[in-house]
């Protein structure tokens, strides 16, 4: 069933300004009518619905920044610190140039530093014979290492031989007693086969008795006919 | 007590949005001296805002970049014009509004339009020009509300759209939508309430269809 004032008062439902008494009127009719109250409670699920929206992300952008820098000739503040310092890069290649040229050395040692130019080093003794003592001290360390070093693997091949040598002891050993197993075996096989062809050949030969006898009997009976 | 709990909150809460306004003042001040900080403070508050609602204007991101893009450069232009007489937010979006409208009558004079037949009823003009290859599932992130959202809003005719956003999305009144537009209020009302009317048979479809 529809209502005629449905679209006229839906309309004022959203409005801000609508006095008390217009307001009333309004939500009692929307009470009594189910036509109006069904529409409303349609077109509300709708605004719901659009009010999921979820906010997306913006991607990524300048914000305008260079464009007001550059209206306002704002430098950044980065270059601003490097315009005031921008002597120094010159300044350290000049000194790095002096260093080269005069072929500058700076030696410390315990009494503290000692710069000389134009290849003129400071004689010093005291280095020299330290560096000999160093070297004497390294070669030494070094003599040890490699003789606990040698040792150590010696051991370790005189181990690993005779770790090998007893398995290969092993294993022959085994492996000569499986041989001689077999060849007992065989040997006996072969002592059965033997009395088995001379049994056979004995046998063999009590039948041709036999029969020699048989033949004999044969013809003494024959010339005992005749 | 419980009145006086939300006096209290109330209070509380004009109290964050007036001191927001008086952020807002205080970055203007600062970036019409030259502080390129505060500019960018001031584009941050305002930026995500202005790309949801372009977002929703013309359905796409690329749009809706340089619609914002076109916003902040437009504030940039006029910033010493504004007077603090209303609110920068009502401000930033008078000229969001205007651009919108300026780039939905741009595209519509770059996209032409096909020949008008007697079937359509120029209904499709009207919508705004060059997203119709998209889908809004290609158009946005993988934000189910929102492709939902993008796809009932498609349905509408620029005017609907715009004044559904208006509406909804910036709780503006319908006196100051009739301002902003340079209509009456009767017909941001009508214009509101048949918006609302279409909507809700898209969104039956939709239910239907999924």
């Amino acid at each position: 069933m529809s209502c005629p004032k449905t679209d006229y008062l839906l309309q004022e439902y959203f409005s801000e300004d609508l006095s008390a008494v217009a307001r009333n009127e309004l939500d009692r009719h929307l009470t009594d009518c189910a036509h109006c109250n069904a529409e409303l409670e349609s077109v509300l699920l709708v605004q719901q619905d659009l009010q999921q929206w979820q906010e997306q992300r913006v991607p990524h952008w300048d914000r305008g920044r260079e464009l007001f820098r550059q209206e306002h000739r704002i430098d950044r503040p980065v270059s601003r610190f490097w315009l005031s310092w921008q002597w120094l890069p010159t300044a350290a290649s000049l000194v790095m140039l002096c260093v080269l040229l005069f072929n500058v050395h700076v030696v410390s040692n315990d009494s503290g530093f000692s710069v000389s130019f134009a290849g003129s080093s400071v004689p010093n003794a005291n280095l020299n014979v330290q560096l000999a003592e160093f070297e004497q001290a390294q070669r030494f360390e070094m003599q040890q290492l490699v003789t606990r070093v040698e040792t150590r693997q010696d051991s370790n091949s005189v181990q690993l031989l005779q770790a090998v040598m007893e398995q290969a002891q092993q294993s022959t050993a085994d492996s000569f007693d499986q041989m001689y197993a077999y060849f007992e075996q065989q040997r006996l096989l072969d002592l059965q086969d033997m009395r088995a062809g001379y049994e056979q050949l004995v046998d063999s030969d009590y039948e041709t008795i036999r029969s020699l006898q048989q033949l004999v009997n044969y013809v003494g009976y024959q010339s005992d006919v005749r | 007590m419980q009145e006086a709990m939300q006096e209290a909150a109330l209070q509380r809460q004009n109290g964050n949005s007036m001191s927001l306004i008086g952020e807002d003042e205080a970055l203007i001040a600062a970036a019409l001296k030259g502080s390129a900080h505060a500019w960018e403070k001031l584009v941050k508050r305002y930026e995500s805002k202005i790309y949801n609602h372009g977002l929703r204007l013309t359905g796409n991101s690329s749009d809706a970049m340089d619609l914002m893009q076109e916003v902040f450069l437009g504030v940039y232009r006029n910033l010493h014009r504004f007077r603090g007489d209303a609110k920068f937010s009502s401000w930033i979006f008078r000229i969001a509004h205007n651009k919108a409208v300026d780039m939905n009558r741009r595209k519509r004079l770059m996209t032409s339009p096909p020949k008008f037949s007697e079937e359509d009823e120029g209904d499709e003009f009207e919508k705004f020009p060059g997203k119709a290859n998209l889908e809004p599932e290609n158009r946005l992130g993988n934000s189910e509300q929102n492709v939902r959202v993008l796809k009932m809003l498609d349905e509408l005719n620029s005017d609907q759209r715009s004044i559904v956003e208006l509406k909804i999305f910036q709780s503006l009144t319908f006196d100051e939508i009739a301002g902003l537009q340079d209509i009456s209020e009767n017909t941001v009302k009508t214009r509101f309430y048949s918006a609302l009317k279409k909507l809700k048979v898209v969104s039956e479809e939709q239910n239907v269809l999924s």
